[in-house]
């Protein structure tokens, strides 16, 4: 007999931690209330679900049994002092009393625990039930003493305030414990939520940045960037043309800022035009007359931060999709003025326009999110049909700083 | 017997003097008739010069390389000239196409000069024909990133003060005119600025069918292809009187 009650109950306890590592298991467990109160645990949320675990493996078999053993300890000696304090109840009816209201306190608060959502969000329709509830129940001893026990309507309406009040209490007792754990499990819950936010920003922000800084890489050791130019250095080198030490002296300074550049999010506009003048250099040399080019900083915008590498993204573009497959080449333009409270950054060409640019458009995304990142949403990246070519507008919100 | 003849096609300077200069080096008795500097200045030389061997960039304005070679079919042998990474030439590898990767380096380019050679005398003096790429070129072009070409829809034409739009589809034939292009409709015909060779690579090679350097026939507006003599074909279209000669190099499309 107390080996199949072990065996049922060692049963029921694989089942139950069953379910918890493996939710779908639910569906498998036994009928009836068993298989209710897996289904419960498996429509638990996940961080729900791992507390609950935590606590059942801490108080697996007999350590459970030890611990309810303790609270009715506590419930009974509890009991003791209400019989001491209050001695026309019996002894026993104050044990009794002790650990039901006891038990009914550790069950409200479990059942609290987990449904704080629910019972956070309907708390005054609970508080009005449990209301409504304490009087009804009042006025219903009230007819039964009345009707059945013939006891004088004066008693019992003398004895009602009195006895409403008792009931209202043990109601209020009931309910205010549990919300008090719902709204503590709902705080707790909200600043889960938040820092889970947070981090999910913050490790979006990093994945953006690493992107860019791939796409960097890759553009630097593309193929046909890197051999493509070194094959010019070479050439020139041949003949010993002067030019091949300045087109090495370009390719340097691209490399070098590109790669300073790849480790901070933000660089002044400055050096981002630094940046690019020295890959639009490279290239023109590669290029020849095919591609021509203007950069236009005014001095006072050197100094405001922009998100590393959107301008040369937005370069890079314009010779790749641009002016390359460009018969006649072209020109890419690069400027910047402040407008309406606004930052304009503009990067033109005059390749072959937007209809023959069949890109997959993740450079420009990355742009764009970087943009709004970092600037919010008034930030923005434009683009629009040139004549020809395409035109790509960069706008920042800024304000002009006060002159010291 | 006659010297070898090469086309150069690569549309970055430097790189175009490279090669020149590397393969005045390893091939002297060779001879490079025309360095084009796009794709579309490749295909129109070669049609001119029909050298016997091609280096062709594959990533040029206009026509791409690989686009060049499948219009020269069978009828010169091509080596490509690509900084594509290994990944990529591996698909050349298994198709057994010449290839240099950029930046050519003089070894390669020995080995490259060596086949060549070999193909066009094989040894016994007589040359073996060029493979002809067409289904390892339709492969690549779309395994390689940035090889898919624009299509043309419409044409830009002035009429006096209008600029005329023409659907690319009702155009009977295209026929070059020096720096324009005639384009012949049904009922009317416009000069578009725009050399025939620029226009090419715009249009759609299974409906626009180039029988002659200077013309390029819708394939649906023929009638039928006629003999003039042994050697030469014209082609009669359905709506129209004119007659187009259909040159040597495209005879191949009408034979049976």
């Amino acid at each position: 007999m107390w080996r199949k009650m072990a065996n049922w109950h060692r049963g029921w306890e694989d089942e139950f931690f069953g379910v918890f590592e493996q939710p779908a298991r639910a569906a498998v467990a036994q009928s009836g209330y068993r298989r209710c109160i897996a289904r419960k645990i498996a429509a638990l949320s996940p961080i729900e679900r791992h507390q609950l675990y935590d606590f059942s493996k801490a108080h697996r078999g007999w350590r459970g049994y030890w611990l309810l053993a303790r609270l009715l300890l506590v419930f009974s000696l509890g009991g003791v002092l209400l019989h001491v304090l209050h001695p026309r109840t019996g002894l026993f009816a104050s044990i009794f009393t002790g650990n039901m209201i006891g038990l009914a306190l550790i069950i409200a608060g479990f059942t609290a625990w987990f449904n704080y959502r629910k019972l956070v969000d309907q708390r005054w329709k609970l508080m009005r039930r449990t209301f409504m509830a304490g009087i009804g129940s009042a006025l219903l001893v009230g007819v039964v003493k009345v009707w059945i026990q013939d006891i004088p309507t004066q008693q019992v309406l003398d004895e009602l305030p009195r006895f409403l009040g008792l009931v209202l209490g043990v109601g209020l007792l009931m309910l205010l414990p549990q919300l008090a754990v719902g709204m503590l499990r709902y705080r707790q819950y909200e600043m889960l939520t938040e820092q889970l936010q947070a981090e999910f920003e913050r490790e979006r922000l990093a994945r953006e940045l690493s992107e860019s800084q791939l796409r960097l890489l890759r553009a630097q050791i593309e193929p046909h960037f890197l051999f493509n130019t070194l094959g010019a250095v070479q050439q020139l080198a041949q003949h010993g043309a002067p030019r091949a030490a300045v087109l090495t002296a370009n390719l340097i300074a691209f490399l070098r800022s590109s790669m300073s550049d790849m480790r901070s999010e933000q660089v002044s506009l400055a050096t981002e035009f630094g940046l690019v003048e020295s890959y639009l250099k490279v290239m023109q040399v590669r290029m020849g007359e095919r591609l021509r080019c203007t950069l236009a900083l005014p001095s006072a915008l050197e100094a405001v931060q922009v998100p590393s590498m959107i301008l040369l993204t937005l370069a890079e573009n314009a010779i790749k999709h641009g002016i390359e497959p460009s018969l006649r080449g072209g020109e890419v333009a690069l400027s910047a003025r402040v407008e309406d409270g606004m930052l304009r950054i503009r990067v033109e060409d005059s390749g072959v326009g937007m209809s023959a640019t069949p890109g997959a458009g993740t450079g420009l995304d990355n742009v764009r999110h970087r943009l709004q990142l970092t600037f919010g949403a008034a930030a923005g990246l434009a683009l629009q049909e040139g004549d020809p070519g395409l035109i790509a507008d960069i706008t920042i919100p800024y304000s002009v700083p006060m002159s010291a | 017997m006659t010297m070898t003849t090469i086309l150069i096609a690569e549309d970055e300077p430097l790189m175009r003097e490279r090669l020149l200069e590397m393969l005045a080096e390893a091939w002297p008795e060779a001879r490079v008739v025309l360095v084009a500097e796009n794709g579309n200045d490749a295909w129109d030389g070669f049609l001119a010069q029909e050298p016997d061997v091609v280096f062709l960039d594959i990533r040029m304005p206009g026509l791409s390389g690989l686009e060049v070679a499948e219009r020269i079919g069978g009828r010169a042998h091509v080596v490509f000239v690509t900084a594509y990474d290994q990944y990529a030439v591996d698909a050349f590898d298994k198709g057994a196409v010449d290839y240099l990767l950029k930046p050519v380096q003089a070894d390669r380019l020995d080995k490259a000069v060596a086949r060549l050679r070999d193909k066009l005398d094989g040894g016994q003096g007589k040359g073996r024909a060029p493979d002809d790429l067409g289904d390892l070129l339709q492969h690549l072009k779309s395994a390689l990133p940035g090889m898919r070409q624009e299509r043309t829809k419409w044409l830009k034409a002035s009429v006096g003060r209008q600029i005329r739009l023409i659907d690319v589809d009702e155009v009977l034939f295209f026929q070059s005119d020096t720096k324009y292009t005639r384009v012949v409709l049904r009922d009317s015909e416009a000069l578009v600025r725009m050399p025939l060779k620029d226009l090419l690579s715009g249009l759609d090679r299974d409906r626009f069918w180039q029988i002659h350097r200077g013309t390029v026939v819708n394939a649906g507006a023929i009638a039928a292809a006629e003999r003039i003599d042994a050697e030469r074909l014209q082609v009669i279209l359905r709506d129209c009187d004119e007659k187009l000669p259909v040159s040597r190099t495209f005879a191949h499309l009408f034979r049976d």
